[in-house]
């Protein structure tokens, strides 16, 4: 038994017309908003400018890329913010009444040895619905 | 001869209202998560078609850090996933009603 993706049947039409209306208002906006033609870059590698001007190097930027304001404020930010969130992540995951080293405790689907209830109720509940 | 703006900017809200759709609908967590990365993503798209706009690079700088602000929600979300199904034995976002169980 497989528990493969299957369409959703049941799901409640009035939010795919609110997300349908949404994307409708947004639509007009966008169509009626008469933008010019994009101005586009100058010559010149704009990877090596994204490089530049994220360790405020915008001496080095050419001219036509329009970089004018310099990132590594932000950078250090937001690695310290990717830290913070790495070890967040590691505390909310731990397990902390075994004290031991962390066990994963994938069933790989199958129902095994000294599995939880809530394993076998969700091995078990999709060949009810099976059609 | 670039691609008008416009085009982005309507592929932007199409992503955006998928990820609208799929928060307002679905009830598993994990499909939450990637609702939200959706809507996340069509704001990067609107920066990246903007800084192409205006010829400023400004933009996708910005998305880049915009990518890597997505990527620490989710690991804090894949966290909090975790100890959802620990405490509820499911991801169903509308089991964990209360903030004390």
């Amino acid at each position: 038994m497989t528990s493969r993706p299957r369409l959703a049947t049941d799901v409640n039409y009035v939010n795919g017309i609110a997300a349908l209306a949404l994307f409708a208002v947004l639509a007009y906006v966008f169509v009626t908003a008469g933008l010019e033609p994009p101005r586009g870059f100058g010559e010149g590698s704009i990877v090596a400018s994204i490089g530049y001007a994220m360790f405020d190097m915008l001496e080095l930027v050419p001219d036509g890329h329009g970089t004018t304001e310099g990132f590594l404020v932000a950078f250090l930010t937001i690695a310290v913010v990717l830290d913070a969130a790495l070890d967040g992540a590691v505390m909310l995951a731990r397990r902390d009444d075994e004290g031991g080293s962390v066990q994963a405790a994938t069933d790989g689907g199958r129902p095994v040895d000294g599995a939880t209830d809530a394993t076998e109720t969700e091995a078990t509940e999709p060949a009810g619905g099976d059609a | 001869m670039a691609i008008v703006t416009e085009y982005y900017l309507l592929l932007s809200a199409a992503v955006f209202c998928i990820g609208l759709y799929g928060i307002l609908t679905r009830e598993s967590a994990l499909l939450f998560l990637m609702s939200v990365e959706l809507m996340l993503n069509a704001a990067n798209i609107n920066f990246v078609a903007f800084a192409f706009y205006w010829g400023n690079l400004t933009g996708q700088v910005f998305s880049l850090f915009t990518m890597a602000l997505a990527a620490a929600e989710v690991a804090v979300g894949i966290g909090i996933i975790l100890v959802l199904y620990r405490n509820f034995d499911g991801i169903d976002v509308t089991e964990a009603a209360t903030m004390r169980w």
